[in-house]
């Protein structure tokens, strides 16, 4: 009872080692029941960005994947193909994106088999949007972007919740390191708070747009970094291009 | 065999956000004593200023040399004082009368004296490149390039450890040290930049900032009468 001084007898401390190599002393009430929870979720890092053009769309989305303070992987992707001309680029906990991801593309097989053709980009919107609500009350940690092009050869872009909300974006960035990543592209990309005049957007400058975010969120986000892997989707096909950025 | 040398990331983090990207994290204590701080940033650098003040009136009194034992007993006190409530974790090194010593400091107040000690978030990263590399009496350049390592190891390995290296050797010889600030810097963003081309909308052209008013105020006073 000497060491307990100050406290109730009902009190209880452990010794927590924190991940900055210090440990604290934690009390819980105990003498009763002693609950133990398990947490499903690990958070696995990442940063997402797409940005729509006239007749194009841009999915970007970089290859770390970490737990806590460590890296796991330094090469896995975020960008899925879910349709004949629509990428998914998810974050969050990857274990809940790659069970998403299959979970699309089975029912996406199903709707081929069924009805012949390939479901359009808003179909799968709302597809990936009822399938997030259906785990309303066990969500999928998957902080998703939905790109593709729409039935008028126009990019589009939708950006989620958790839990099933969208919204047809002109550009969507989610993500560890989205709060780095909206505000510097609202400026460059979207010309807000500026008068000078807009270029059209073009494939390039879009690539141009996520290298610029990708490197200065990997600055500032621990979490993003290693390498950024940049899907243009057209009518013509899907092309790919991994630039490599800093691994500290 | 040749002194004590301490390395250091410049990395701070506040949660996942990276606070300053190249920050000093090897503190002076005396000439002859620096310290590296791991931990809560605010609790390091007061606290090794705190004994280094302290180390300086003693060295005022007593007329001679600071001892490393000095600032690591006075660095313990200090610490099991307030029961780990501090989160200093440090690693101490220097040169005195009675040679090289490194010293690794707990936050409850718990010291190590070592040949070879990490802290810090990416200290097991560290250290797995010391137990690997170590070998006793070391020359300098062998030293140094291990430390370096040892660091490369957390900045790479570690998301809490980042950016530079910094590297302070105390020579056993003289009995001073050498600051080597950014001695390494393998995460030089400026070189990435240069890899592709970058948006021109960056810079914005004279005009791309609105002016909704505009207030002219003439003082016609002379500037010594302000």
């Amino acid at each position: 009872s000497r060491a307990r001084r100050g406290r109730s007898r009902k009190e209880m401390s452990t010794i927590v080692r924190r991940c900055d190599g210090g440990a604290e002393r934690v009390w819980q009430a105990s003498g009763g029941p002693t609950e133990h929870k398990f947490d499903p979720y690990d958070f696995n890092g990442g940063t997402t960005l797409a940005i729509s053009g006239e007749d194009f769309v841009m999915v970007a989305a970089d290859t770390r994947m970490s737990s806590g303070y460590s890296i796991l992987s330094r090469k896995v992707s975020k960008l899925h193909k879910v349709g004949e001309r629509t990428m998914l680029a998810a974050a969050g906990c990857q274990t809940d994106v790659v069970a998403l991801v299959n979970t699309l593309q089975t029912r996406h097989r199903m709707y081929v088999h069924q009805t012949g053709k390939g479901m359009t980009t808003t179909a799968l919107a709302q597809m990936l949007s009822n399938t997030l609500y259906y785990k309303r009350f066990f969500p999928y940690y998957a902080f998703n972007v939905l790109a593709g092009l729409d039935a008028d050869g126009k990019g589009a872009v939708y950006s989620y919740d958790a839990i099933g909300s969208f919204q047809r974006v002109p550009f969507s960035a989610s993500g560890s390191g989205q709060s780095y990543v909206i505000p510097l592209l609202d400026n460059i990309l979207c010309h807000k708070n500026r008068q000078d005049p807009q270029p059209p957007l073009t494939p390039q400058l879009a690539v141009e747009f996520a290298k610029e975010a990708f490197v200065s969120a990997g600055e500032r986000d621990i979490h993003t970094g290693d390498a950024v892997e940049i899907a243009v989707v057209t009518k013509d096909g899907i092309t790919t291009e991994t630039f490599q950025l800093k691994q500290d | 065999k040749d002194g004590v040398f301490l390395g250091a990331d410049t990395r701070a983090t506040g949660g996942s956000e990276v606070a300053d990207k190249n920050c000093a994290k090897i503190h002076y204590l005396a000439p002859n004593i620096y310290c590296c701080g791991a931990g809560t940033a605010a609790d390091t650098e007061q606290t090794t200023a705190l004994i280094s003040s302290q180390l300086e009136l003693l060295r005022l009194s007593t007329g001679t040399q600071s001892r490393v034992v000095a600032a690591v007993t006075l660095l313990k006190r200090m610490l099991f004082r307030y029961q780990g409530h501090v989160s200093a974790a440090l690693v101490l090194g220097g040169v005195d009368v009675a040679g090289a010593h490194l010293y690794q400091i707990y936050p409850q107040g718990s010291t190590g004296k070592l040949p070879y000690v990490t802290m810090g978030s990416g200290s097991l990263a560290a250290m797995s490149v010391f137990e690997t590399g170590y070998r006793d009496d070391m020359d300098e350049a062998d030293a140094v390039d291990l430390v370096k390592d040892a660091i490369f190891g957390g900045i790479f390995n570690d998301l809490g450890s980042g950016s530079n290296c910094d590297i302070t050797i105390i020579r056993s010889a003289t009995g001073l040290a050498e600051e080597r600030r950014n001695f390494r810097t393998p995460n030089d963003v400026g070189q990435l930049r240069a890899l592709y081309a970058r948006p021109a909308s960056l810079v914005p052209p004279p005009g791309a900032t609105a002016i909704l008013e505009t207030q002219v105020e003439i003082f016609d006073a002379q500037p010594m009468d302000l």
